[in-house]
């Protein structure tokens, strides 16, 4: 740097400015900015501005074989992508007709609420981080790595399995995999107790994230907010219980629900989400041995497998909400069109958007990460 | 008629009655929870506003753009969702590629203003109404819209980069030590200038 | 690619003091200076593709990137790692560009996953931009899609050795070959692609300027450049009252 190069900046005092709130900002979940006006501390006016991780899917989906679209589409949310993976199978499998194997369901529900602890412990990690506290941040890390280690044994990779095909799953479980599972479940079960008293009941947090970022039941429905952000304004609604996919209609769990709607709520839903996937997978670890069966449904050569024409509207639950995919085929062997409705699109930009305007600066990270908002679902 | 009882035989009979009021719409059930509508482009306003009226159907879950450069069209599908009645409608419409102009539903649903936005960009369709056509996600593209069936993806990378190779000699000698690849500038750089 | 071969191989090993003809002290500071930067490394907290998420694990308490010295900071000023976490799209390698002048030499990238290299499986996107080097000069690779938390690891002491050994001054090849990399930039961006750092003038300053650092590319630079000025704030209504 040379300082002489850099005329120092002049201005009429103001207590106006405009800040680039990311893509290169601690407080940004992940590669996305915004733009806010500032009024002193107070936000007067954000404008989200996003496509830093675009990378063109539903095109590259387009030029490739239905099966070889498996290894992209997990990549389009990266701390949650078993969903991607399940709900392009489940598209797939319902435009070619394809029945799957009992076991293979239920092992796929089993990788579904996995992933969905992971991407939460994630998320408490963050969303404490955004108040100042570290501590639960690499707690919630740290046991997210023990689900991951759980996913390595099962197909190799700790983040992206592709291990969801369409007609059912890759392989069977390896011997002795349940009781390892049981036993995360056990630690992370005995973990609760800690997350509570160091985050869920700290004075510092309630009262951090108390008020921030509310929204009525109202205005998540006139935003299309789905998901965690919509239960935790009271409204129990799950696309596991309501628009039943795999074996979720066999399984006893309930809908958490809060009334506040603000980022405290958002935290305690996912919260007493995080018990429910654990008392899923009770179920499923339960369940498991006493389903015999393939684990995959016979499927024609994947490289010469033409799907008949037609198109289907698919829907399962991630963490962040309804993710859905619309799969269009002309009869040919690759997709004619897929378009990935990421929950995250909705509130990672309109309702974004409203909740920063009229906060104070030093919330903004805070309701971004309350929201739990995954910029690659938005950009796609 | 306001349905709130949720059977699925008397859901399926009441909508189904519900959507004669629109003229020259044909609908099929393509699953338990799945009905498709095809409708005319200018009906689709209408229908919107039936469903949210008196169907309860609020949520706006995605707006699809396919399209079909052999029939010169575009085809909409507006998938719909009701938190009463769980069933989703999808609702299909074509409007003429060219030129290519289509009405907003962001009055009636307003997660609308995202996915015209999205389809305005990756298609080049413009709703007429929607509160922000600006560009979101590809501010630094100056191409055609990519999604559109005839431009091609690969030729114009093709066209744009240059690749690095693939098994240049000196990998063989990371590779035999366990990999590690340190590199120079140098090395890689094309010219091989020092 | 016959001069490949003198490739470096990461071994810590202690560079023989050129200069000073047997005095051992001769390059003690250099030495010095050297072992304390390899020690103490700041990378840059940018998250820019899929391997991000690999990051925290690193750098928390299973792994623990910390006990190597190296912690992530949050502003370009004070970083000396630029990690670049996976595909890079065209509109986020305008901003890693920016990110890049904007750290203080010297200074370090490292490429992660695959579509660093090569584009990796975004090979026919329209959007992503394919090999990393061409834009900025890269001192490491970790390949793999992801490379799990031991191989960022392992990539990260390796470039400590070569610090330590000091053989990674790759950021000297951005000001020397400004050219280069300022057409790979503008054939992407467009002609009128221009940052608000004065390469050239940091290049004199550090004692970099060289043979190759001006061309065709950087005269077109110089014909289009507005001059560096402040950036000029946006002032709101607020502002009037002020006067």
């Amino acid at each position: 740097m040379r300082p002489e190069n850099y005329p120092s900046v002049s201005q009429p005092p103001s207590n106006e400015f405009e800040l680039f709130y990311g893509p290169n900002h601690p407080g940004i979940e992940g590669n996305y900015a915004l733009k806010v006006r500032v009024h002193g501390d107070e936000v007067t006016s954000a404008r989200a501005d996003g496509g830093y991780l675009h990378r063109g899917f539903e095109k590259l989906m387009e030029g490739r074989l239905w099966i070889q679209n498996i290894a992209l589409v997990p990549r389009i949310c990266v701390p949650d992508p078993v969903p991607m993976e399940v709900c392009y199978s489940l598209a797939v499998e319902e435009l070619g007709g394809i029945e799957v194997p009992l076991r293979a369901q239920w092992i796929r529900v089993m990788q579904l609420e996995l992933s969905r602890i992971a991407a939460h412990l994630f998320f408490f990690g963050g969303h404490a981080a955004t108040t100042g506290m570290y501590t639960p941040m690499f707690w919630g890390i740290t046991d997210r790595d023990l689900i991951l280690d759980l996913f390595e044994e099962l197909s190799g990779g700790r983040v992206y399995h592709i291990y969801n095909i369409p007609g059912g799953v890759r392989r069977d479980l390896p011997p002795g995999y349940l009781e390892r599972v049981s036993k995360t479940l056990d630690y992370l079960e005995s973990r609760l107790p800690d997350y509570d008293n160091l985050l869920f009941t700290n004075k510092v947090f309630v009262h951090r994230a108390t008020g921030i970022g509310a929204m009525t039941q109202e205005q998540a429905l006139d935003w299309g907010v789905t998901g965690p952000n919509l239960r935790a304004t009271g409204l129990a609604f799950d696309v596991r219980r309501d628009d039943p996919y795999l074996v979720y209609d066999q399984l006893d769990f309930d809908i958490p629900v809060e009334a506040a709607g603000d980022a405290w709520a958002r935290s305690l839903v996912r919260r007493s989400e995080l018990k429910e996937s654990l008392r899923i997978l009770r179920q499923v670890v339960a369940k498991l041995p006493h389903i015999d069966g393939a684990i995959r449904a016979p499927i024609p050569n994947p490289l010469a497998w033409n799907l008949p024409a037609g198109d289907v509207y698919t829907r399962v639950e991630s963490s962040k909400g309804e993710l859905a995919y619309y799969v269009v085929s002309n009869g040919g062997d690759k997709p004619y069109r897929v378009h990935v409705r990421g929950p995250s699109a909705m509130h990672a930009v309109q309702v974004l958007e409203h909740l920063a305007t009229g906060a104070r600066i030093e919330d903004v990270a805070q309701i971004m990460f309350s929201l739990d908002a995954c910029p690659p679902e938005v950009d796609r | 008629m306001k349905l709130t009882t949720a059977t699925p035989n008397n859901v399926s009979a009441s909508l189904e009655f519900l959507l004669q009021e629109i003229p020259g719409l044909r609908t099929k059930w393509a699953g338990p929870r799945r009905l498709r509508v095809d409708l005319s482009a200018e009906t689709l306003p209408a229908l919107l506003a039936l469903l949210k009226g008196r169907a309860g159907y609020v949520h706006l879950s995605a707006i699809s753009c396919v399209d079909w450069p052999e029939q010169s069209e575009f085809e909409l599908v507006y998938h719909l969702w009701s938190y009463e009645l769980n069933v989703l409608v999808k609702a299909h419409i074509r409007i003429p590629r060219d030129p290519g102009v289509y009405l907003s539903v962001y009055d009636l649903y307003h997660p609308a203003a995202f996915f015209e936005r999205d389809i305005h960009e990756m298609f080049g369709l413009y709703f007429e109404g929607s509160p922000d056509m600006g560009k979101f996600i590809l501010t630094e593209w100056d191409g055609p819209p990519p999604m559109r069936k005839e431009f091609d993806s690969e030729a114009w990378v093709m066209n744009q980069f240059e690749w690095q190779d693939y098994r240049p000699d000196w990998l063989a000698e990371i590779e035999a030590r366990g990999g590690g690849i340190t590199t120079r500038p140098q090395d890689i750089r094309k010219d091989g200038k020092p | 690619m016959s001069k490949l071969n003198s490739i470096p191989v990461a071994v810590p090993v202690v560079q023989q003091p050129s200069g000073g003809a047997g005095n051992l002290l001769a390059n003690v500071f250099d030495e010095l200076t050297a072992f304390c930067r390899s020690r103490s490394l700041f990378m840059l907290h940018y998250c820019t593709g899929c391997g991000a998420i690999e990051l925290p694990p690193a750098m928390t308490s299973r792994f623990d990137m910390e006990r190597l010295g190296i912690q992530p900071m949050v502003t370009p000023r004070q970083a000396d790692i630029l990690l670049v976490t996976g595909y890079v799209s065209t509109k986020t390698l305008k901003r890693i560009i920016l990110t890049y002048e904007q750290m203080n030499s010297p200074k370090y990238v490292i490429g992660i996953c695959s579509c660093t290299v090569n584009g990796g499986m975004y090979w026919q996107s329209y959007a992503t931009a394919k090999v990393l080097a061409d834009y900025m000069p890269v001192d490491m690779y970790i390949a793999g899609c992801m490379p799990r938390p031991e191989a960022v690891i392992s990539g990260l002491r390796e470039l400590m050795a070569n610090i330590r050994a000091g053989r990674s001054d790759n950021w000297k090849d951005y000001y020397r070959h400004y050219d280069h990399y300022l057409g790979n930039q503008q054939r992407l961006f467009g002609e009128n692609w221009q940052t608000p750092t004065d390469v050239i003038g940091e290049a004199r300053h550090y004692d970099q300027f060289g043979p190759e650092t001006l061309g065709e590319h950087t005269a077109l630079l110089e014909r289009h450049q507005t001059p560096l000025l402040p950036f000029e704030m946006r002032l709101g209504l607020g502002s009037e009252s002020n006067k």
